[in-house]
């Protein structure tokens, strides 16, 4: 690498670096600095933003800066009970997703070179048909006259216990947020454990590993970057998603992202709206930041 | 081989159902006989002729492809970069850039985009605004899928291209890129998916009289969905799949030629 | 799949591509375009209009019409107080009508272009939202009520004209799980402040905090809030009981009907009164074609052409010349066109104002996660 100068590097840098920056400053970082502002604005009387400056017409009505979107999230501790409620949802469903995507990706990533890409073609092309259709398939399969429901109520009756209903349910919720990122888990980790060498797990079954041990000190630890990006990948959107406990939740399912999408229509209040991201996005990132130190702590182990 | 993959095979298999069941259902009722979804009545062709006398619902699925096609191939190319990027170089602001669009709400960035788009750039909306608002989201996927796949790769590899005197062009070319070929494909097919779904952010940055498809389909929800959506969706998939294997196709056919040149 | 089926897949797959680009290329904008043809942008709900109504319009303007759609009027306001331009026409209801032309969004109309007006019920027009209909022609409307498996509920004894039906526990415990009610935080208060005898539109703390612990007390009943797939659950017989738009119950009970279920969907307005949703026809300034929106607005006022709406989906028609046209099954309906008695004690909701908008999504949030 000696003939690397520093000006080349730099120049390699911005080439590689240069473009998404560019384009994330302009697409990205502009319209959210206007979403920051917003969230020091009143609402206005229709919707939209109250003006900055008085208006001409009007002696009387708000107008300007404030803060008072903030205290209203802060007066009361219901916000962070959605908050709370939509982590866990969103921490159950990362759970879910790579426990089902897990023993997938592995074997995808242990097959025959030729068959790999045909597998992983099957993990995506569910997701080539309607978002919506997807979810309306789930309300159909856990429906009260559905197999599945009927299947579980007379093993619940078995057990001596009261029917269930499974659509309208937090478990519904579930089930369908686990269903709409399970492809977010998947990828990551394949392409992950796609590029460990063989070789190592020869190695640790030489020295006597057994087939667990060489899963627990081999594979898991070598497979915590996809792991983590997988999560990430999961983690947030769920936060997001209000069209899932729309369709498939019951009474009490409500989530951040409804709470977020509901300023923004029903109440058209942008500034709550703005300040409730802005929120979400802070803790998204120090969930984030909290999850980058664990990777690292991790990845010192050996 | 076969006998320690067994309780393998037999989680996937499970995956597999799980990933597959509802999807059964929706192709299975786009050849229903009853405008509701619910149960079997009798097989029909029905759907498909309404689907394709249907010119709004073509020209929607036409425009949602182009977009995904569109916004994938830009997400891919500068998700990759980012990837590299972030992974190759000590960056501050990049990283946080890239991986915001995926914490923000789909119905902010959506409302904050048609902002910009109009008060800022003075755009009128159309095709374009959308391909630029679903490139912005899709970034952050692929780059972190690439960067997975870096991560704890063999550095020594680049540096022995780098030793053997490759040009970093070369290096990226043809050691790097083969490398994390797996990574950028997942990526592209993840922003394919991600585009033709999306409704919120399609919604507020769609310019007038361009149907695109989420949006059809979301907005019929006030008279309940009828299977011709089934059957859209159904041609969605095939189309998918063959794009895949056609393209899938056309690089063992370049990789083969060029194992032959070597 | 096997191995050996792959290489027939992508030429199958092409050809259903190559169908669809086929029949998209066939872009009706170009078409129209090429033929220096006109278009009017229309902004509307899926579904609300019937084809062969556009069909004839587009032959006797010798215009295209281009419909964008919207899911819900706050979507449609959203994208409006953004700034987004260039739709001649749009079909808002009544409280989003109001927003747009109190904002002054909306162009005022020359009633000289708009002869067959007169076909319209007074009862429809001089609303509180546009007195003198300066900007707005009624188009259809709905009416906020409960639909209901009628042989469940007889089964059962159950009262099904009154919102007793979804708030009373002594009701509710015998259809537990079987409801739901709209996942709108206006229509249901709404519900609950009728039930307790106040106005749909009461902004009072103390009746908002009265009709909340209703609907908490009635919440363990309900399976969802609900406002996607309840037409569908009813005419399925999943559900027994929803709270929901007259349009909708209308196509339950057409589905159930067309499937041969075992029963029978039925809708009504409940005695305690109920909210009247009123779409009107509006013209934002925005808009370029003023003419041949005015042109659209007149030719949607011919009873004909009114009637086709509620034949297709049930709406109710504010158009009295149309009423020789409509179905008479659907024009003797009682829930789509309510005597005098039943009129009276609907009501159109009004908005709010930001700090109350606020305040109600706060209520709303915590009566969905108690």
């Amino acid at each position: 690498m000696t003939r690397d100068t520093p000006r080349s590097t730099r120049a390699a840098r911005l080439l590689t670096g240069g473009p998404p920056l560019l384009f994330l400053l302009v697409f990205f970082v502009i319209p959210s600095l206007i979403m920051v502002l917003t969230s020091f604005r009143f609402p206005g009387e229709f919707g939209g933003l109250a003006p900055v400056t008085a208006p001409a017409d009007q002696a009387a009505g708000e107008y300007g800066f404030t803060t008072e979107a903030y205290a209203f999230f802060f007066s009361d501790t219901l916000y962070a009970r959605v908050f709370l409620k939509s982590f866990g949802v969103a921490l159950a469903t990362t759970l879910a997703c790579l426990l089902m995507a897990y023993p997938l990706a592995l074997l995808i990533a242990r097959s025959e070179k030729r068959f790999r890409n045909l597998m992983v073609l099957l993990v995506i092309l569910p997701f080539a048909s309607n978002f919506l259709i997807r979810v309306y398939a789930w309300a159909i399969i856990l429906g009260p006259q559905s197999a599945l429901s009927r299947v579980a109520n007379t093993l619940l009756a078995l057990l001596g216990m009261e029917p269930a209903t499974l659509l309208f349910s937090p478990f519904a919720v579930l089930v369908g947020m686990v269903y709409v990122h399970l492809p977010f888990m998947i990828l990551p980790l394949y392409t992950n454990l796609e590029k460990h060498d063989p070789a190592l797990l020869d190695a640790a079954q030489d020295l006597g590993a057994r087939g667990w041990q060489r899963f627990w000190r081999v594979t898991w630890p070598l497979s915590l970057p996809g792991v983590f990006s997988g999560s990430a990948l999961v983690f947030i959107p769920v936060l997001g998603m209000f069209a899932v406990p729309d369709i498939l939740g019951g009474t009490r399912d409500i989530l951040i992202g409804n709470l977020i999408k509901d300023q923004f229509l029903g109440t058209r209040d942008w500034p709550f709206g703005s300040v409730l991201s802005i929120m979400l996005t802070l803790a998204v990132l120090s969930v984030a930041s909290l999850t980058a130190w664990f990777a690292r702590a991790a990845g010192r182990t050996p | 081989m076969i006998r320690r993959h067994a309780w393998l095979w037999g989680a996937a298999a499970l995956v597999y159902a799980f990933l597959y069941i509802p999807l059964a259902i929706v192709v299975i009722y786009s050849f229903n006989d009853s405008r509701l979804n619910a149960e079997w009545v009798g097989f029909t062709l029905h759907w498909y002729r309404v689907l394709f006398s249907d010119a709004e619902m073509l020209a929607a699925a036409g425009n949602s492809l182009i977009i995904a096609l569109s916004a994938s191939l830009g997400a891919t190319v500068l998700g990759t970069m980012a990837g590299l990027a972030i992974h190759r170089y000590r960056l501050r602001v990049l990283p946080a850039l890239v991986f915001a669009p995926v914490a923000m709400p789909e119905i902010l960035l959506g409302v904050s985009l048609l902002l910009f788009f109009l008060q800022v750039l003075n755009l009128t909306l159309g095709m374009l605004s959308v391909i630029i608002a679903h490139t912005t989201f899709c970034i952050g996927f692929v780059a972190i899928i690439i960067r997975a796949r870096l991560q704890g790769m063999d550095e020594s590899l680049f540096e022995a291209a780098r030793d053997l005197g490759a040009s970093r062009w070369q290096t990226f070319r043809f050691v790097t890129l083969p490398l994390i070929m797996p990574a950028v494909a997942a990526g592209a097919l993840m922003s394919f998916t991600l585009s033709i779904d999306d409704f919120v952010i399609t919604f507020f940055t769609k310019g007038i009289g361009e149907p695109i498809l989420p949006i059809q389909i979301y907005t019929m929800i006030k008279v309940a969905v009828t299977p011709e959506v089934n059957a859209v969706s159904t041609l969605l998939m095939l189309l998918t799949l063959a794009m895949i294997i056609v393209a899938a196709r056309l690089e063992s056919h370049a990789a083969s030629r060029e194992a032959a040149r070597r | 799949m096997s191995p050996r089926l792959l290489p027939a897949l992508p030429s199958l797959a092409l050809l259903a591509w190559l169908a669809l680009a086929a029949a998209g290329c066939a872009r009706p904008d170009a078409e129209a375009a090429a033929a220096g043809g006109r278009v009017l942008h229309l902004f509307n709900w899926n579904n609300y209009i019937a084809p062969q109504t556009v069909e004839r319009f587009e032959a006797s303007c010798g215009c295209r019409l281009a419909q964008d759609y919207y899911a819900d009027n706050e979507e449609m306001l959203a994208k409006l107080a953004a700034g987004a331009a260039g739709y001649d026409l749009i079909v808002p209801t009544g409280n989003a009508m109001d927003t747009l032309i109190r904002q002054g969004a909306l162009q005022p109309l020359d009633k000289t272009l708009l002869p067959h007006l007169a076909n319209i019920d007074p009862a429809y027009l001089d609303t509180p939202f546009d007195p003198g209909n300066r900007y707005s022609v009624p188009y259809a409307y709905t009416v906020t009520l409960l639909g209901y498996n009628r042989e469940k509920m007889r089964e059962l004894g159950l009262p099904t004209d009154t919102w007793a039906l979804i708030f009373e526990p002594r009701h509710l415990e015998r259809i537990k799980g079987r409801v739901t009610v709209l996942d709108s935080q206006r229509e249901l208060l709404a519900a609950a402040l009728k039930y307790l005898g106040y106005s749909a539109n009461d902004a009072d703390a103390a009746h908002w905090r009265e009709a909340a612990e209703l609907i908490v007390r009635a919440k363990p009943y309900w399976a969802a809030f609900n406002s996607a797939s309840y037409i569908k659950e009813l005419a399925v017989g999943n559900l027994w009981v929803a709270h929901g738009y007259s349009n909708d119950m209308f196509q339950a009970a057409l589905d159930a009907r067309r499937t041969g279920r075992g029963f029978a969907i039925d809708y009504s307005i409940p005695r305690e009164g109920a909210v009247l949703a009123l779409d009107s026809m509006v013209l934002p300034r925005s808009g370029g074609q003023t003419g041949l929106a005015h042109r659209f607005i007149d030719f949607m006022l011919e009873g004909e052409n009114a009637a086709e709406l509620t034949n297709l989906i049930g709406s109710g028609n504010p158009n009295v010349e149309a009423k020789r046209h409509i179905r008479p099954e659907i024009a003797s309906n009682e829930a789509i066109f309510p005597d005098a008695g039943a009129r009276a004690g609907l009501e159109t909701l009004r908005d709010f104002d930001r700090s109350q908008r606020r305040l109600l999504s706060r209520m709303w949030t915590e009566v969905k996660l108690r």
